[in-house]
C-alpha cells in the first residue's frame, strides 16, 4: 500500500509546464523511445501524478537517462509535453534530493 | 362436394424453392383437390406480372379463395392480401403456405421428402381456404387527445410537441411540482445551461397553450377501452377525474440509486452520492466546502449500483449518464476550487460521443483517473479521523494506493422508478432490469405491446435528458400518426365467445395476456366478453375453456381440424 502524497503532487504538478494529466496511457511514447526507457514517460508521470514520491525517486536514473529528443512528444496523441515534463521532474529531484 | 372456387399458386422463388421441391409435382398433386379451379406454378409469385395474373384469375374465374405457396407470411402475407383486395376478393379469404422456410431451405438434403411435405402443406392451406370467410377490419374512431404520465423533461417535451400538432394533452404528474430531475439541477452539460432554466422555458411555452392541461399530485389509477379511445381515471389531489384520450405516453422517469448503509462507507460523514455532490456544488459560493470545512481532496467511485454482474443487487446494466455527469461535476468543482485534488476511481470510462471532450477537459484540469477492476473494488474506511479510499490501480500494473479524501463521491446510477399503481393500471411489460419494455429496441423503440400506449425517457432505460427529449418526440410523433388519421383499423382475427355455451367460469380471463376478457351480462346470464380492439387473437384463451365456447376468427376449430386432416391424409 502506497500512500498518495498530495503535497508531492502539488509540488510537481504546480509547474505550469507539467501537463501529463492529459495522458491517456496509450504507450506510444514508450514504444518509440530510442533509449528504450521502459518506465518513461507514462508510468513515471503516473507515479508523479498519483503522488507516489518513493516510486519516482526509485527511478531517478531513468529520469536522467532521457535524451529530451522529443521523439515521444511528436507521436503523442494527447499533446503531452513529455520532454518538459521530464525537465520538471529533474528540476524537482535536483533541488529537493540533490540539493542543487 | 365443395362449391368453393379456389386458386392455388406455387412459387419457384427463382430456385430457392424449386431447386429442392419439385413444384410441378406439387401442382399436379393438388390440382384436383376439392374446390380448386386454378392451380399454377410461377417463377416469382410476388412479381408484378404474377400478381396481375392472379388478379385476372380472381376476376375471370370468380375465385372465392386463394392460396399462395411461397415464402414466410412475415414477408409476403400483406402482399398477397393486397392482391386479393385489388381484385375484389376479401383479403381474409387468402391463405399463405410457407414452402421456402418450411420445406426447401429446411430440407436441402431430402428433395423427395421436401416435395411430399410441400404437398401436405399446400393441401392443408387449401383446406383452410375452403372454410375461409370474409372478414372486415375492426374500425375505431380515435379521440384527438393524449395523456402524458410524468412531467419531467420527457413528459413536458412530448406535451409541447403534441400541442404543436394540434392534439390536446393532459399531463399527470405524481409529485407536487413539475420538471422532474432536470428541473432540480443547475449547470448541465454540454452547453452549461441550467436544468431548471430549461424546464422553466418549457413551462413558459406550455402555459400559453390552451390545449394543454397539467395536473400535479395526480396518479393514473385505471384504464379501460382500447387504442384510439381509452377511458382513464386519475386521482388528482385525492379527487377522481375521468378522461377520454386516444393514446397514453408513459414518461415516469427513473429514481437515483440509493446506496445501502455502509456501501463504500455510505452513511459516514463525507461520503455522498453524485446527486448530493452536485447539489453541494450549487450551494457552495467561492470555495468547495462540506459541512463548513474546506475540501482539499475528492475521491469519486464510479459504477455504484450499476454494472453488478454478480447479480446480488440486480443492476446488471450500465446507467449510461453517470460517467458523463461525474466528469462534468469534476470540472465544476475545479472551477469552484482550482487547488483541489480530484481522484476518479473508475471501471471503464464511458464518456461516449461528444462527451469525450468533458473527460478530456477534466484530465486537462488535473483530475486523476485511476482504473480499478471489478474483482478488486475500492474500499472506503475511516482512520485517524479521515476518510481513506484504498484501490488497486490497474494503470500502474496493480499498485495499491491509499488516497486520503475529505469527500468521497459515489457515482450512483439509475433505477427504474417504482410505480405499482401505474403498472397495475396499464399492465405494461417490464424488462428483467425493471424498466418498461419497447416492442423492438431498434425498429419500434417507443411502442409497447399495448396498442396506443407509448413509452419515453428514462422510464424505458437509463438515459440523459437530451436522449429523453428525443424519445419523447418520437413518442409524440407516433401518437400523432395514430390520432391524426381519425380512425384505426385493426385485424379482425380476434376471439369470439359462444354466448350459449359459456357459463362464466373466468378461465379465459385468467389466461389472456392482454386483459382483453371481461365479465358481462347477456340476457340475464353472465358470460365472457372479448374487447375486440384489445384482443390480439393469440388464442391463449381457446384451449383453457372447459366448455369449448371460444374460437379465434380465421382459425376456427373447423378450419384447424380440416387442416390437420389434410396434413395427415395419405399421399
Ligand atoms: S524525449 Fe526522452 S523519453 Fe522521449 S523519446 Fe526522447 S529519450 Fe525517450
Ligand atoms: S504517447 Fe502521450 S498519451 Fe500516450 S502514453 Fe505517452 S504521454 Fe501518454
Ligand atoms: S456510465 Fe460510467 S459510471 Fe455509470 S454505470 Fe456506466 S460505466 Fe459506470
Ligand atoms: S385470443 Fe388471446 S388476446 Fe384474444 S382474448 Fe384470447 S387470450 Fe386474450
Ligand atoms: S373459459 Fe369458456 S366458459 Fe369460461 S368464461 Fe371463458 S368462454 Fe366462458
Amino acid at each position: 500500500m502506497i500512500k498518495v502524497d498530495a503535497a508531492f503532487i502539488e509540488r510537481v504538478t504546480s509547474d505550469p509546464e507539467f501537463n501529463a494529466t492529459a495522458c491517456m496511457n496509450c504507450g506510444v511514447c514508450t514504444a518509440v523511445c530510442p533509449m528504450e526507457i521502459e518506465l518513461l514517460p507514462r508510468k513515471l508521470f503516473r507515479y508523479a501524478m498519483l503522488g507516489l514520491k518513493d516510486k519516482v525517486l526509485e527511478h531517478t536514473e531513468s529520469v536522467y537517462q532521457c535524451l529530451l529528443c522529443k521523439m515521444c512528444e511528436a507521436n503523442c496523441g494527447a499533446d503531452v509535453h513529455i520532454a518538459d515534463n521530464v525537465r520538471c521532474l529533474r528540476g524537482y529531484i535536483s533541488k529537493e534530493i540533490f540539493g542543487l | 362436394m365443395s362449391d368453393r372456387r379456389i386458386g392455388v399458386y406455387i412459387c419457384h422463388c427463382g430456385g430457392n424453392i424449386s431447386d429442392y421441391v419439385a413444384v410441378e409435382r406439387v401442382r399436379e398433386a393438388v390440382e384436383h383437390e376439392e374446390g380448386v379451379v386454378v392451380a399454377k406454378t410461377t417463377m416469382f409469385a410476388c412479381s408484378d406480372a404474377s400478381q396481375e395474373e392472379m388478379i385476372e384469375d380472381i376476376r375471370e374465374q370468380k375465385l372465392d379463395g386463394m392460396v399462395v405457396a411461397s415464402c414466410s407470411p412475415t414477408l409476403h402475407l400483406l402482399t398477397f392480401r393486397g392482391v386479393a383486395e385489388r381484385a375484389g376478393l376479401n383479403p381474409y379469404r387468402y391463405v399463405q403456405v410457407n414452402l421456402r422456410e418450411q420445406c426447401s431451405w429446411a430440407h436441402t438434403d431430402l428433395p423427395q421428402e421436401a416435395t411430399e411435405k410441400a404437398v401436405h402443406l399446400v393441401k392443408a392451406g387449401i383446406a383452410k381456404a375452403r372454410l375461409s370467410q370474409s372478414l372486415e377490419k375492426i374500425r375505431i374512431e380515435t379521440v384527438p387527445r393524449a395523456l402524458v404520465v410524468g412531467a419531467g423533461v420527457a413528459g413536458l417535451r412530448a406535451a409541447l410537441a403534441l400541442s404543436d400538432l394540434g392534439i390536446s394533452v393532459f399531463v399527470a404528474e405524481k409529485s407536487e411540482r413539475v420538471g422532474g430531475w432536470l428541473g432540480e439541477f443547475g449547470d448541465t452539460y454540454p452547453h452549461g445551461r441550467s436544468g431548471s432554466g430549461l424546464v422553466d422555458e418549457l413551462l413558459k411555452d406550455l402555459e400559453q397553450r390552451e390545449n394543454v392541461q397539467i395536473y400535479t399530485e395526480a396518479e393514473l389509477v385505471s384504464k379501460s377501452g382500447s387504442v384510439g379511445d381509452f377511458t382513464v381515471e386519475l386521482r388528482v389531489k385525492g379527487e377522481p377525474i375521468t378522461l377520454n384520450v386516444g393514446s397514453i405516453i408513459v414518461a415516469t422517469g427513473f429514481t437515483p440509486y440509493q446506496p445501502e448503509e455502509g456501501e463504500y462507507g455510505y452513511g459516514e460523514d463525507g461520503v455522498v452520492t453524485l446527486p448530493e455532490f452536485v447539489r453541494l456544488l450549487e450551494q457552495c459560493d467561492g470555495q468547495l466546502t462540506y459541512q463548513g470545512r474546506p475540501v482539499k481532496q475528492v475521491a469519486y467511485i464510479y459504477c455504484v449500483g450499476s454494472r453488478d454482474q454478480s447479480g446480488e443487487r440486480g443492476h446488471p446494466y450500465c446507467s449510461r449518464y453517470c460517467c458523463n455527469a461525474a466528469v462534468h461535476a469534476s470540472s465544476l468543482a475545479h472551477e469552484l476550487s482550482p487547488e483541489i485534488h480530484q481522484f476518479h476511481l473508475y471501471r471503464d470510462m464511458r464518456t461516449y460521443g461528444k462527451f469525450e471532450l468533458l473527460y478530456m477537459n477534466a484530465r486537462k484540469q488535473g483530475a486523476l483517473f485511476v482504473r480499478f477492476n471489478e474483482e478488486a473494488l475500492p474500499e472506503v474506511s475511516r482512520n485517524d479521523g479521515r476518510l481513506h479510499v484504498k484501490v488497486k490501480d490497474m494503470l500502474t500494473a496493480g499498485e495499491e494506493l491509499d488516497i486520503e479524501a475529505d469527500l468521497v463521491v459515489l457515482v450512483t446510477g439509475m433505477e427504474p422508478r417504482p410505480n405499482e399503481t401505474l403498472n397495475d393500471a396499464l399492465k405494461l411489460p417490464v424488462g428483467l432490469d425493471g424498466f418498461f419494455k419497447e416492442i423492438h429496441p431498434k425498429l419500434r423503440p417507443v411502442e409497447t405491446v399495448i396498442d396506443g400506449v407509448f413509452i419515453a425517457g428514462a422510464a424505458q432505460a437509463p438515459r440523459n435528458s437530451a436522449e429523453s427529449a428525443a424519445s419523447a418526440l418520437a413518442a409524440a410523433a407516433k401518437t400523432a400518426a395514430l390520432l391524426k388519421k381519425g380512425y384505426v383499423e385493426l385485424e379482425p382475427l380476434v376471439a369470439m365467445v359462444d354466448a350459449e355455451a359459456c357459463a362464466w367460469c373466468g378461465e379465459c380471463l385468467e389466461a389472456c395476456p392482454y386483459s382483453a376478457v371481461s365479465q358481462a351480462s347477456r340476457d340475464g346470464k353472465e358470460i365472457a366478453e372479448i374487447n375486440t380492439a384489445v384482443c390480439k387473437g393469440c388464442g391463449a384463451c381457446v384451449p383453457v375453456c372447459p366448455r369449448d365456447a371460444l374460437q379465434v376468427k380465421g382459425y376456427e376449430d373447423q378450419q384447424v381440424r380440416a387442416m390437420i386432416e389434410a396434413l395427415g391424409s395419405a399421399r
